[in-house]
């Protein structure tokens, strides 16, 4: 296991304070954080590249803060790649074994079955000058992993490719982790890239950890609004718990005096009234009910009269923008393709809209 | 147009002027009397004397300048910008007056007890060495650190994490990609220590057959109206010169990855 426990970096450019980050062997973790919030810098700092002001550093049972970076046994894959230009395909991917002394037979087996993985032997004696973009990622990462390290460091392994190239490099990254399982620590920026293949992942936000989780914690039960709002994620509201409900264990909220019924399964905390919470709804658990249609008693808590005022086709689904029949409240609504289909909807047609229990998520 | 033809017309102006500058010396000898200053002995001492000492003192000059290179362009340390200004010491520096300065120096205590226990410089040959390599050092390690700081730390990052030492990734990585630079300010330090005079002189003094190196020694031919030799000796400089900034030209295209 991979464990970093109170890093604290201070450099003239950046200061982090207290940083803690423990990967399981084998997983895909990401820190996933703004662009220019010292991503790059946290790596170079695990790598050994700045000495960190505080903190331990732990590769399996070893304490590597005070060792120099050969020592570590970490590879790191730079956003730039940094392919040692005046070396060879082969002599790049073989640089880490000779640097290390190793003998090149006890590896021989294991770097053809990555040239295989990463389809790179028909690249071995060219010199990186002379190949495309792709192809130098799959040569870096095949350099990285080649010396079989204790943990693989990405800085942003995705970004500044053209949209094939990258599904295809996304792909590559999935397959080398099921077929091999290195320990993976990726820096970024795109939460879409961690939801695609992180196991886990640490969200750092103005040098702060603002939520450390699973994917689908992360995604789906963000810490903090900061942490929804880096993520990506819409109908973000500010609201005040004004009573409960306890025989059923609900709370109410009010949001521009409109009040929603929220069950306990959707909060963090105690649900205190009187105080103030962010409220997520969640556009895909929104429903759109269709007219004459019976409702479910289970439904019947939280319904919305109002109108459409936008609609955008995202390629695989719409999103549908609502707001109710006061104009108190407005939020995008989820839905896929046929259903939309199905409905018949178009802007400003009037429609009735129920939230599930499963839309809501209060933040701390 | 008029713009074009001004700007271009300004470069053909300073060409005509160099180049006539040139055309005079050859005008101005005969290819009998060229070959008999040429062989003459204390022409080619003059030469070999200057190689020599050229040579040595770019050593020395590479010797220090390149780890000092290395340091300014890798590392931020105290007094970094104090050492980057004292870099310029020999360009703002009359060089009569660096060569005045070490025979100050040679006269205090410590110098004289250098002088005495150790190398003697004044009007000897090591004069000559220092003389030159004072002239050229700083100026061999900012153009060194230029041509590192066009490499990316970032290889030196990778190597290590790859698990070179420091001293392995540099000589395995940054040394071989930085190389053409690197020669290329060593070819012109080099050629900056052979026309050195000023400092030289001063140190070293002008006696023939013992420290007078070409530029030297064109000043004395020229003192004793021997105008054959000092053009000799001044062609002789100029096609050094001339063979060393194509040398320059030269390794841009070796080594070229990208």
């Amino acid at each position: 296991m991979i464990k970093i426990e109170g890093l604290a970096i201070l450099l003239k450019t950046f200061s982090l304070t207290d940083l803690h980050i423990e990967i399981e062997e084998g997983e895909f973790h990401f820190l996933l954080g703004p662009t220019g919030s010292g991503k790059t810098l946290i790596l170079e700092s695990i790598i050994g590249l700045h000495k960190p002001k505080k903190g331990k550093i732990w590769i399996g049972e070893k304490e590597v803060q005070n060792l120099p970076p050969e020592k570590r046994e970490i590879s790191y894959v730079p956003q730039d790649l940094a392919l040692f230009p005046h070396l060879s395909v082969r002599e790049n991917i073989l640089y880490g074994i000779k640097a290390k002394n190793h003998s090149l037979k006890n590896y021989d087996k294991y770097v053809d079955s990555l040239i295989q993985v990463m389809r790179v032997g028909h690249l071995l004696d060219r010199y990186p000058a002379n190949l495309s973009g792709g192809e130098k990622k799959r040569v870096a990462l095949l350099r990285a992993l080649a010396p079989k390290p204790k943990l693989l460091l990405l800085d942003e392994p995705l970004s500044g490719l053209d949209p094939s190239i990258k599904y295809e490099i996304q792909q590559l990254l999935k397959t080398l982790h099921t077929s091999l399982h290195p320990t993976v620590l990726c820096v970024s920026h795109d939460f879409e890239e961690a939801f695609l293949m992180g196991d886990k992942m640490t969200v750092f936000i103005n040098g702060n950890v603002e939520q450390v989780g699973t994917r689908d914690d992360v995604f789906l039960k963000p810490r903090t609004k900061q942490a929804a709002q880096f993520l990506g994620l819409r109908n973000l509201y500010r609201g005040k718990i004004f009573g409960k409900e306890d025989h059923v264990e609900r709370s109410f909220i009010d949001i521009n005096g409109l009040r929603f019924s929220i069950p306990k399964g959707a909060c963090q905390s105690k649900m205190d009234s009187g105080r103030e919470i962010d409220l997520y709804i969640r556009p895909e658990e929104v429903m759109i009910l269709r007219e004459g249609k019976s409702v479910k008693e289970s439904l019947k808590r939280n319904i919305f009269i109002g109108n459409i005022i936008d609609i955008a086709n995202r390629g695989r689904h719409h999103s549908v923008f609502f707001q109710d029949g006061e104009g108190k409240i407005s939020f995008e609504i989820s839905i896929p393709n046929y259903a939309f289909r199905n409905l018949d909807l178009s802007i400003d047609k009037q429609v009735t809209v129920a939230l599930r229990d499963e839309s809501f998520w209060v933040m701390e | 147009m008029t713009f074009r033809y001004t700007m271009i017309g300004a470069a053909i102006c300073i060409f005509i002027f160099y180049f006539g500058l040139l055309a005079s010396l050859l005008f101005s000898t005969s290819l009998t009397g060229f070959w008999e200053s040429l062989a003459h002995p204390s022409t080619l001492f003059s030469i070999r004397l200057s190689l020599i000492a050229a040579t040595l003192a770019t050593f020395l000059a590479v010797l220090i300048g390149l780890p000092a290179a290395y340091a300014l362009s890798r590392f931020q340390f105290r007094g970094k910008q104090i050492v980057d200004v004292f870099l310029e010491i020999p360009i703002i520096m009359s060089p009569i007056a660096l060569g005045a300065s070490f025979l100050v120096f040679f006269n205090t205590p410590l110098g004289e007890v250098i002088q005495r226990k150790g190398i003697f410089f004044v009007f000897e040959f090591p004069g000559i060495l220092l003389a030159q390599f004072a002239t050229i050092a700083g100026l061999t390690t900012r153009l060194m650190k230029a041509s590192l700081d066009e490499i990316s730390p970032r290889y030196e990052a990778v190597a290590r994490s790859l698990g070179s030492s420091s001293w392995q990734a540099f000589y395995r990585v940054t040394l071989p990609l930085t190389f053409r630079g690197l020669l290329a300010s060593v070819i012109l330090s080099w050629a900056k220590a052979a026309g050195e005079f000023g400092a030289t002189v001063t140190l070293a003094g002008a006696m023939p057959g013992k420290t007078e190196t070409m530029p030297i020694a064109i000043f004395t031919a020229l003192a004793s109206a021997n105008i054959e030799k000092a053009i000799v000796l001044v062609l002789i400089l100029l096609i050094l010169g001339l063979v060393a900034l194509y040398a320059v030209r030269l390794t841009g295209k070796l080594y070229r990855y990208d």
